[in-house]
């Protein structure tokens, strides 16, 4: 077990969350089931007002989580300086063997939260609210990830052991690693890279061509293309060491702390791509999410695209 | 144009003490009509004109202005309702004391973020309308009740509501400054604005300019 004041802050939020977190559930299940927009009846008006009040607790909650999320990799690398042979947020990660799940729960959760807030804002743009039924409905659904998350992150910090000795990323993320990253060491540069521009040229291509479907379908692909080439690839020029393939370390002090924003940009690019499908809005905002998802995608690229091609220039080789 | 049908409002104070504050009410209030709600404290009165206002909701039923269900609006489509359609006159005038008249008139514009050639024009038109220009600059908890009153007036007007409420709207005044209300609100009839009255006050019964007098009974219309 660990109690640093930063995990306590994350386990404090999670028990409050989990309390009004599970309030707004049971009203979601009475207003997904009793929810009539156009009935004047006594049972509506009292739906009406619980709808407002449990839009207000998973509208905060869910609002708190999402920046969360930058804060909890933040207290992993923290962490990292406690726990035995860690170096960075990795090792942490995988110093019990529920924490790559919570990792990835938590990517997952991030996308879902922000879609429901998303849900939420297009919902009290109308009078009629048409998206009432579709947001608690929704929110029945993700409040059993989202619970899954909480208790995944209690029982995380409680089974780590301080005194007990971890791989550190330079082992984890690496060719002679037991873990599935060991595979993608197996593929070829080019075909990575030959993935990752393509995907982002698809992007382009379906937002010149209005396709807003296959726009949303090649921002999902883009997250994956993007953190495999960034693990594979990207990461090694801006550590500058061939070898280093942690996705973690440049969150750290000693990179600026560029990982935040490359992630953030990625994040904002492809949330914004990816609910052109999913939401019926009015052509001026449709295009508006085009417009961020191409800014902030562009902006990755570019980003990402830069520490090879000044690498080269300054040393004349590639690693 | 303001129509209320079948408004049922049961204040639930806790399950044990359910309050009917009106049963089953159905009433129609035409565009320029002045209307004035007579009955007991507790009858019902006030909250009719708080579900017209759309500051409360039914418990069931409908309220109904310009064909739009305002009983049926977000909180925040009803805060615009209220801004853009009503003027409300309270008891208590609802002034903020430490600001000065002219801030407490044009206080509704603030959200409408307008500019100050505006502002000053409107807030000439209300502030002469209402005979309170001489007072301007002066602080409000300065003032008489009855200079209050008309700067609550001025501040129900600078808008230029259609519908102007008014709940126990003489009830801190005295016989003289009352009748002076009542004068304004003659005024207000002639500039077609529909009114709203809720009152006890026994002045305003069988005043020439008012279409309707309503009993409110137990929550009840008895006339």
């Amino acid at each position: 077990m660990i109690l640093i004041p930063e995990v306590m802050t994350i386990l404090i939020l999670d028990i409050i969350f989990a309390f009004f977190g599970t309030i707004a559930f049971f009203l979601s299940i009475k207003i997904f089931f009793g929810w009539n927009i156009d009935s004047t009846s006594q049972k509506q008006y009292k739906l009406e007002k619980q709808s407002f009040l449990a839009t207000t607790i998973i509208k905060y909650i869910l609002a708190i989580k999402v920046p969360l999320f930058l804060f909890f990799i933040f207290v992993l690398d923290k962490l990292s300086n406690i726990i035995t042979g860690a170096m960075c947020a990795a090792g942490v990660v995988n110093a019990t063997p529920y924490g790559a799940y919570l990792f990835i729960l938590k990517i997952i959760n991030l996308y879902l939260f922000t879609y429901w807030l998303v849900l939420n804002a297009q919902d009290v743009k109308y009078e009629n609210q048409p998206y009432t039924k579709l947001k608690f409905g929704f929110y029945i659904i993700t409040y059993f990830v989202f619970i899954s998350e909480l208790i995944l992150e209690f029982t995380m910090f409680m089974s780590i052991n301080v005194d007990k000795m971890v791989s550190c990323c330079g082992t984890l993320y690496s060719s002679a690693s037991t873990s599935a990253i060991s595979v993608l060491f197996k593929v070829d540069t080019s075909i990575l890279l030959g993935a990752f521009y393509g995907n982002f040229l698809l992007i382009v291509l379906f937002y010149i061509l209005n396709k807003k479907y296959l726009f949303a379908i090649s921002n999902f692909l883009f997250i994956i293309t993007s953190i495999i080439s960034l693990i594979m690839f990207f990461g090694t020029y801006i550590y500058e060491l061939p070898t280093h393939h942690c996705p973690f370390c440049f969150l750290q002090s000693d990179y600026y702390y560029v990982g935040y924003l490359i992630y953030t940009l990625l994040f904002i690019g492809t949330f914004h791509g990816i609910i052109t499908g999913f939401i019926k809005e009015s052509k001026k905002s449709t295009i508006k999410n085009y417009k961020i998802s191409i800014f902030f995608n562009s902006f990755y690229v570019i980003l990402v695209s830069l520490y090879p091609i000044v690498f080269y220039i300054k040393n004349g080789v590639w690693l | 144009m303001i129509e209320l049908k079948n408004i049922v409002k049961i204040y639930d104070i806790n399950k044990n003490n359910k309050v009917t504050a009106l049963n089953n009410i159905n009433l129609k209030i035409n565009e320029g009509e002045v209307v004035v709600l007579r009955g007991a404290s507790g009858s019902g009165k006030s909250t009719i004109l708080s579900l017209i206002a759309a500051l409360s909701k039914p418990s069931s039923g409908e309220v109904i202005v310009d064909d739009k269900k305002i009983s049926k609006l977000p909180d925040n489509f009803a805060a615009i309702y209220r801004r853009d359609n009503i003027g409300f006159i309270f008891q208590k005038y609802n002034l903020i004391a430490t600001l000065s008249v002219k801030e407490n008139i044009i206080l509704p514009l603030i959200p409408l973020n307008p500019d100050a050639k505006d502002v000053a024009q409107k807030l000439e038109i209300v502030a002469k309308r209402f005979n309170i220009s001489h007072k301007l600059n002066s602080i409000v908890r300065n003032l008489s009740g009855g200079e209050q009153q008309r700067v609550a007036i001025a501040r129900a007007n600078i808008n230029n509501p259609k519908i102007i409420i008014a709940d126990e709207p003489t009830a801190n005044l005295d016989e003289k400054l009352s009748l002076h209300f009542i004068e304004i609100l003659r005024q207000l009839k002639k500039l077609n604005k529909t009114i709203v009255v809720a009152t006890h006050d026994p002045l305003f019964f069988g005043l020439d300019f008012v279409d309707r007098e309503i009993q409110i009974h137990n929550g009840n219309i008895i006339l």
